[in-house]
């Protein structure tokens, strides 16, 4: 594709500032010298270059410490004013390959919930931040609420099910939980991020070391997409953690909601932008009727603007929540619930218009779109597991029922 | 409802081949191919686990011999009055199990429609091929090469193309056709099959029907190469790849009917194509409910099964009312074509037919894509769960939407059936 897809899918540039916009272009070049450009070597050899590209973009280029404080030996992203940054750098990564990018994400929002400005956690920042600030490559996993199990009264946060709980012991907590599903990577993770049910003060966020005694994971899960970031359930068999391992309160654990909602957005709307451009190629190379270039048929051109207006209008969206995010006060006085449901709600409408554009794109590339050596079908496949992990369980209806309880007050839902 | 059986279909549909064949299909399907299926991803390209289920699906029970007449050791099934429901049936228990087989296995039948369905039998081709499918217990596999490299769509859209586009070429030279060309993604290619079925052109360009000729070429002939098969987002079991054929000779009465029959009786294999690709949606459709049905209601949300609350159940309760629907639409496509010429309809091969059924399958299509990805998302962090079977059903049914020159070439045909369009 010959044209610029940032004059294409416009996002006001204005809310970065000279430092994002180099350290976006940085990303931008990693990706397309070292996948872009390279997919069939990539795609041929995934699993033993998917590290080696990670490495290049977390460590040489130093994304790992982007966002850590600079006195924990980061790049000190650390105030929300850098939101639309690291939303942007998420979307180049997610441009590239999905699953980099989703690691990344998860990264970024268990981080925003211990450094940044307004509720850094000095204790476990200067616990997490040497491993991160490090020269390895780190993979940390989250593992959210979701589904319980029939028969099974569970713990709640917001409907969803606690199913790890953590319960204070001599020198610290222990966690406990079976069978947890992480959203992704918990193969791999050196560190698991888990929202457990914390007693009397509601749900909590436990930090828990990857090689704690204690942990046990289960065999390696096939999924859909994001095959890189091998999944795996996870067991907690009363795992000991320090004290400063735990945050307690409902706030923190909406943080982490409303950040991952706004960094898996920009994956799944990076995926989505780079779909955007194979198809673009293929709309003005391939020919039907033995004569009209496919995007000069109306019905098919029908077809390519809708693929257009989802990622156009997903993008927008998103870098409206990234401004809500950095200036609260003047969107919403601060209001965390609103903050919350606004989250929620255009992460699932992003992740929902990115699904549709490019199952709709597919439409128009006939089996080409479902081989793999034309790459959409990965972005097809990355971006679904991303939006039914993100939802949790039971498709849009938690998300309604907590849009349901901003808007209407309901208390019985 | 007690049991995924009891999605509605027409009664009165049901061929007297239904009941007991349903249940052999289902009782091998279950033991032979539901345990396995979760590996067949891996296996696209060896074909390790997938060709031993065929041999026992195909040869051994024999369902490639099934349309052959009894005098050649087939079931006679072509020429029966349900050839339609019969294989909807078949194709509907196959999606259950795994869609990827079943295209495999329906795509046999293809071409060896076009010489076995009145008013379009050749005896003589009928015998000659007769022996590589019944004679052997071993699977055997035929395609039908329409596809090529500029476009599959346009091939298939022969009421406004007539042809025009195809690039393979048929010369007569003496008693024999000398054909050149490359076809790309047939089912069953990728080194499996054994005989094509081969849309040609007798004259580069033409939109006259007398030029399109469909020609049936063994594998094993000097001049064809066959590549590798791709690798794709799903339908492991069927492996897809380039057929590149190089002056290869076949005998002149390979031809399926001659000039101006060919393109009728290959025009009846677009809606034969479009009611399997009916049952396979349907079928893995109906194992959708299964796996959903587990999932909602061993799963809470609120503490309550999920199935329990109400938001929930609109959800849910949309998937099976579609899956209800989906499946009486594709028995009625089914009987479409089995009522052939009779009160119901047009000639198999009328623009009114293939339009109407092509108009199903879309439709149909469309609520299966949406029904899985809904599915996939009230799983949540299960949906792409492999262990849970509707994220393998969703990447493979994708496809079934695509192909057969996809989803715009329906809408086409179905605009210019209903609205009697002329430049479309
Ligand atoms: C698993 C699998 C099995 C297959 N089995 C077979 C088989 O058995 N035999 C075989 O020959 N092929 C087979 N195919 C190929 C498949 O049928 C074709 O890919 C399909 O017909 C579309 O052709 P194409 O990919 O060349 O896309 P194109 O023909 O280039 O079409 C691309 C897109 O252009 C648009 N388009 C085309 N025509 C029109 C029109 N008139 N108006 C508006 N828009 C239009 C549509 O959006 C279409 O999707 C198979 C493919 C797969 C993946």
């Amino acid at each position: 594709m010959n044209r610029n897809v940032d004059e294409l899918f416009v996002y006001p540039k204005q809310w970065m500032d000279e430092e994002s916009r180099s350290v976006a272009a940085l990303v931008r070049q990693w990706a397309d010298r070292e996948i872009i450009s390279k997919r069939m070597e990539y795609r041929e050899n995934y699993a033993a270059l998917f590290p080696e590209k990670r490495k290049k973009l977390c460590l040489d280029i130093g994304l790992q410490r982007l966002t850590l404080p600079v006195e924990h030996g980061g790049f000190g992203w650390s105030g929300i004013a850098n939101t639309p940054g690291i939303l942007t750098i998420l979307c180049e990564i997610g441009r590239a390959d999905a699953a980099v990018a989703a690691i990344a994400a998860v990264k970024y929002a268990i981080l925003a919930t211990i450094s940044l400005d307004h509720n850094r956690d000095r204790k476990l920042c200067e616990t997490l931040a040497p491993l991160y600030a490090g020269d390895d490559l780190r993979t940390p996993a989250l593992i959210l609420p979701g589904a319980g199990m029939s028969g099974q009264e569970s713990p709640l946060f917001r409907g969803r099910a606690l199913l790890a709980g953590v319960h204070s012991v001599k020198g610290g907590y222990a966690v406990s939980g079976t069978n947890l599903r992480p959203l992704f990577g918990g193969h791999l993770a050196d560190l698991f991020c888990v929202v457990c049910e914390g007693g009397k003060e509601g749900p909590c966020i436990a930090f828990v070391p990857g090689d704690a005694a204690g942990v046990e994971r289960g065999p390696q899960i096939l999924t859909t997409g994001l095959n890189a970031c091998v999944n795996a359930d996870v067991t907690f068999h009363d795992v000991l953690i320090p004290k400063e391992n735990v945050i307690k309160g409902d706030a923190a654990v909406e943080e982490l909601y409303v950040w991952l909602n706004l960094l898996l957005g920009g994956v799944s709307t990076g995926a989505g932008t780079n779909f955007f451009e194979i198809l673009s190629d293929w709309s003005e190379t391939r020919v039907i009727k033995g004569r009209t270039m496919l995007k000069e048929n109306p019905l098919c051109a029908s077809v390519l603007a809708d693929v257009a207006e989802e990622i156009a209008l997903a993008k927008l969206l998103l870098y409206d929540l990234a401004e809500l995010i950095t200036r609260p006060e003047e969107w919403s006085n601060g209001n965390h619930k609103r903050v919350f449901t606004y989250a929620s709600m255009i992460g699932s409408r992003v992740q929902q218009s990115v699904t549709r554009a490019i199952n709709r794109g597919l439409e128009l590339m006939g089996s080409a779109g479902y081989a793999k050596e034309w790459h959409a079908e990965k972005h097809w496949r990355d971006v679904k597991t991303i939006g039914s992990i993100l939802c949790g369980v039971a498709a849009e209806a938690p998300v309604k029922m907590d849009t349901a309880r901003f808007f209407y007050n309901c208390t019985e839902i | 409802m007690k049991h995924f059986d009891e999605f509605s279909r027409p009664e009165e549909y049901i061929s007297p081949f239904d009941r007991h064949f349903r249940h052999v299909i289902r009782t091998y399907l279950e033991k032979e191919v539901v345990p396995y299926r979760r590996k067949y991803d891996e296996d696209w390209k060896g074909h390790l686990l997938i060709e031993p289920a065929f041999d026992k699906l195909m040869g051994e029970l024999g369902l490639q011999k099934s349309l052959f007449p009894q005098e050649h050791g087939g079931w006679g099934l072509a020429n029966s009055d349900y050839v339609f429901r019969v294989a909807y049936m078949l194709c509907e228990e196959l999606g259950r199990a795994d869609t990827g087989m079943a295209v495999a296995l329906a795509v046999t039948f293809w071409p060896l429609l076009v010489i076995m369905v009145e008013p379009h039998v050749n005896d003589r081709l009928i015998k000659e091929f007769a022996p590589m499918f019944c004679n052997t217990k071993k699977a055997v596999f035929a395609a039908n090469a329409m596809t090529e490299p500029q476009g599959g769509s346009d091939i298939e859209n022969m009421g406004l193309l007539g042809g025009r586009t195809i690039r393979t070429s048929a010369r007569l030279d003496g008693d024999e056709w000398v054909i050149n060309g490359h076809k790309l993604w047939p089912t069953n290619s990728g080194g499996v099959s054994r005989l094509f079925g081969v849309p040609c052109t007798t004259k580069a360009g033409s939109n006259d029907t007398n030029d399109f000729a469909f020609i049936y070429v063994p594998a094993d002939l000097p001049g064809v190469t066959q590549g590798g098969a791709y690798e794709k987002a799903g339908m492991a079991a069927d492996k897809n790849g380039d057929i590149w054929f190089e002056d290869v000779r076949v005998p002149s009465w390979y031809r399926a009917h001659g000039p101006g029959k060919d393109a009728d009786a290959f025009y009846q294999l677009i809606p034969f194509g479009q009611v399997a690709s009916c049952a396979f949606l349907t079928g893995a459709m109906l194992n959708l409910y299964e796996r959903l049905y587990e999932f909602v209601s061993t799963r809470t949300y609120n503490n309550r099964p999920l199935k329990e609350n109400d938001a929930i159940a609109a959800i849910i309760g949309r998937i099976a009312g579609d899956i209800d629907i989906c499946r009486i639409l594709g028995h009625e496509a089914a009987m479409i074509g089995d009522r052939r010429n009779k009160p119901y309809g047009r000639p198999l091969t009328s623009e009114d037919v293939v339009g109407r059924v092509r108009n199903i399958k879309d439709f149909v299509s469309d609520r299966a894509v949406d029904c899985f990805g809904k599915g996939m998302d009230i799983l949540g962090h299960y949906g792409a769960d492999r262990d849970w079977d509707i994220e393998k059903h969703w990447r493979d049914i994708k496809m079934v939407q695509l192909w057969m020159g996809g989803k715009q070439l329906c809408q086409m045909e179905a605009a210019r059936y209903f609205f009697n369009c002329e430049t479309l």
